[in-house]
């Protein structure tokens, strides 16, 4: 589903050059729950971003539910991520002048579904979430938890292929976390693939797969759960 | 414009940019509107027909200084040689020259005595020339004949019997009479001095420009004694400035003891008449462009404080699927909506204007036609306003959703 071979993205400036990936290669299967970690600088950024099209990168091949991106334009790359990926950010990035109605609706406009077809996406989003019942209020009314859920529902209203998640529980307390790592493995347990990048280790454990990344590179992985994963990196 | 409803609502929700930018348009609006009415306004006094060959037209001054200066004897020789010149069409001695702001008035009425309503009028002296000269078409009656023609000086108090109207002044006085029925009409001039009214001129302008009546002027058949005197000439068509050289060069030549001074064009007369006018249309204009030039600064001022603001907002857009011409198209569609706003209330506040300058200075109406052209204008300036910092927020990477800092 998610293919990486030898991924090599350099950041260049006028005095300096920065290899953070390097022959970065990974494979992620459907209904993986694959969690990446490493110290600050180590490149687990630079692959969330490459892997959620948000960056280009400068060698090597990425194959997305079979199709190379390489040669993907800004038009290809945007339908792609609207149409395949489910983001979830650290903070968690909800427009604040918006009700979570219309946070969800945010990734489902620009797909040009029809009124009734969002609609239904959404309230059924917010209620796998359990904010069904908050849908007309702001982010700001919410705790953080609950607007990391609803950056789950966005995420997951556009039946993406796999959520990919910066961090989701960087900025909450250890309660708020342990609830919203328990929904994403309730969300992976429907079948949907989840790909999170955290320096949390006790996070990182509940998923399926650990991988550790350091100097741009994947320098170990391991089985959390192996009964449940397949390992093809 | 399929994001209107969560852009209208997110204005909703954060109101005060949006209000200054409306309020911003709107006052311009308001003040271009009336700008612009008032520009025009002056533009159709600056373009009023004064009824004169302007084109073809210049006056001559001429100032006796003789002790013997013979002012009857030189002005009919003057004139007799300067009609004989080959360039001129006709030339007359005139008291006051039209749109020059200098001339005389005199209150005409239809019945004697004191204390009768009496319409004013602008009064011209010329001879039987003066029809020809001005380039003025009667349509009514005829022309003084040449044995009607006398001299007055400045003691004389009696008028001549004959009087030739425009046909503004003569419907005034006589509302219900065709041209062709006043003729032969009397109307008084002093209170008690009778007129016949020979004939009904087609137009001719009084000499102020700003003057109400300004349509309402007459001829009457004299000519005018004194050193100082003052001849409009018509030249033939397109032979003005070789008409001026040979006049010129004719009474200069001569020896009578004047001086030939100030000969101005009627074309001259028209603009230093009007420049006021002009002037004030030139700052209008230049209120209007630096009003919009400030408009637009203030939207892209704004625009840009917010996208900066919405950064990591437009990453997210665009990391949600959101492609370039989705950015664009939502700070156009927001700037659209909160620009629309300040012009329906610019719409209202250039009528509010427009009737407090009617009510407080006489204004005319506004016309109706310059809202939807201003409501253009503004959308346009809007757009073009906002297109680029659009541009620079569709620019912005998806991988700013993820940064931070």
């Amino acid at each position: 589903m998610l293919v990486m071979n030898n991924i090599t993205k350099v950041f260049r400036t006028e005095t300096v050059e920065t290899h953070a990936l390097k022959q970065f290669s990974l494979t992620v299967n459907e209904g993986d729950f694959v969690a990446v970690t490493g110290p600050s600088g180590s490149g687990k950024t630079t692959f969330l971003n490459i892997a959620g099209l948000l960056e280009s990168f400068d060698d090597g091949e990425y194959t997305l539910d079979g199709r190379s991106v390489k040669h993907l334009n800004d038009k290809q790359l945007s339908q792609l991520r609207n149409e395949k990926i489910g983001f979830i950010f650290q903070s968690f990035n909800l427009i604040p002048d918006l009700n979570l109605f219309d946070n969800v609706d945010v990734p489902l406009r620009y797909r040009k579904l029809s009124k009734a077809e969002r609609k239904e996406r959404i309230e059924h989003s917010l209620d796998v979430v359990g904010l069904a019942n908050r849908m007309r209020h702001l982010p700001s009314q919410l705790s953080g938890g609950q607007q990391q859920r609803v950056a789950i529902a966005r995420a997951l209203a556009g039946n993406p292929l796999f959520l990919l998640a910066d961090e989701p529980t960087g900025n909450l307390d250890s309660k708020m976390a342990d609830s919203v790592m328990s929904l994403l493995e309730d969300i992976n347990q429907t079948g949907t693939t989840i790909v999170m990048v955290t320096h949390d280790l006790s996070q990182a454990e509940r998923a399926h797969r650990h991988i550790q990344v350091l100097d741009g590179q994947v320098t170990e992985q391991q089985l959390s759960k192996p009964e449940l994963a397949t390992v093809n990196a | 414009m399929s994001q209107i409803g969560p852009i209208f609502r997110s204005l909703m929700r954060n109101k005060v940019g949006a209000l200054l930018i409306a309020l911003q348009v709107a006052v311009t609006m308001t003040i271009i509107v009336n700008a612009i009415h008032l520009i025009n306004a002056r533009g159709d006094l600056i373009s009023r027909s004064s009824g004169l060959d302007e084109d073809n037209q210049f006056y001559v001054t001429s100032v006796g200084y003789a002790t013997d200066f013979d002012a009857p004897y030189v002005i009919d020789t003057d004139l007799d040689a300067i009609r004989k010149l080959p360039s001129v069409t006709d030339a007359v001695q005139i008291n006051a020259i039209p749109m020059s702001n200098g001339g005389w008035s005199m209150g005409l009425q239809t019945k004697a005595g004191e204390g009768e309503n009496s319409v004013p009028t602008a009064l011209y002296m010329t001879d039987e020339h003066g029809l020809n000269t001005l380039d003025v078409e009667l349509i009514a009656g005829e022309n003084f004949k040449a044995t009607e023609v006398s001299y007055r000086d400045r003691n004389t108090r009696d008028w001549p019997q004959s009087v030739l109207l425009t046909e503004a002044l003569a419907t005034s006085l006589f509302p219900d009479l065709s041209p062709t029925e006043i003729v032969g009409q009397t109307v008084y001039i002093q209170s008690n001095e009778p007129l016949t009214i020979i004939g009904i001129m087609d137009h001719l302008q009084a000499p102020w420009t700003g003057w109400t009546t300004i349509n309402h002027a007459m001829l009457v058949p004299n000519k005018f004694d004194s050193p100082y005197s003052r001849y409009l000439v018509r030249a033939k068509p397109g032979q003005r400035d070789e008409a001026i050289a040979q006049v010129e060069q004719f009474m200069k030549q001569r020896d009578v003891g004047r001086m030939v001074r100030e000969t101005e064009t009627m074309t001259q007369v028209r603009m230093d008449s009007y420049r006021g006018d002009s002037a004030l249309q030139a700052i209008l204009w230049t209120i209007i462009v630096i009003l919009c030039i400030i408009t637009a600064l203030g939207i892209v001022g704004l625009v840009s404080f917010s996208i900066n603001r919405r950064r990591r907002q437009i990453g997210t857009r665009r990391a949600l699927g959101a492609q370039k011409s989705d950015i664009m198209s939502y700070f156009l569609t927001e700037n659209i909506l909160v620009t629309s706003v300040g012009i329906f209330v610019g719409v209202a506040g250039s009528i509010a204007l427009n009737m407090w300058l009617v009510s407080s200075f006489n204004l005319p109406r506004l016309s109706y036609i310059y809202l939807p052209i201003a409501m253009l204008t503004m959308w346009v300036i809007g757009i073009l306003a906002v297109w680029g910092p659009a541009l620079r927020a569709a620019q912005i990477s998806p991988a700013t959703a993820t940064r931070n800092v």
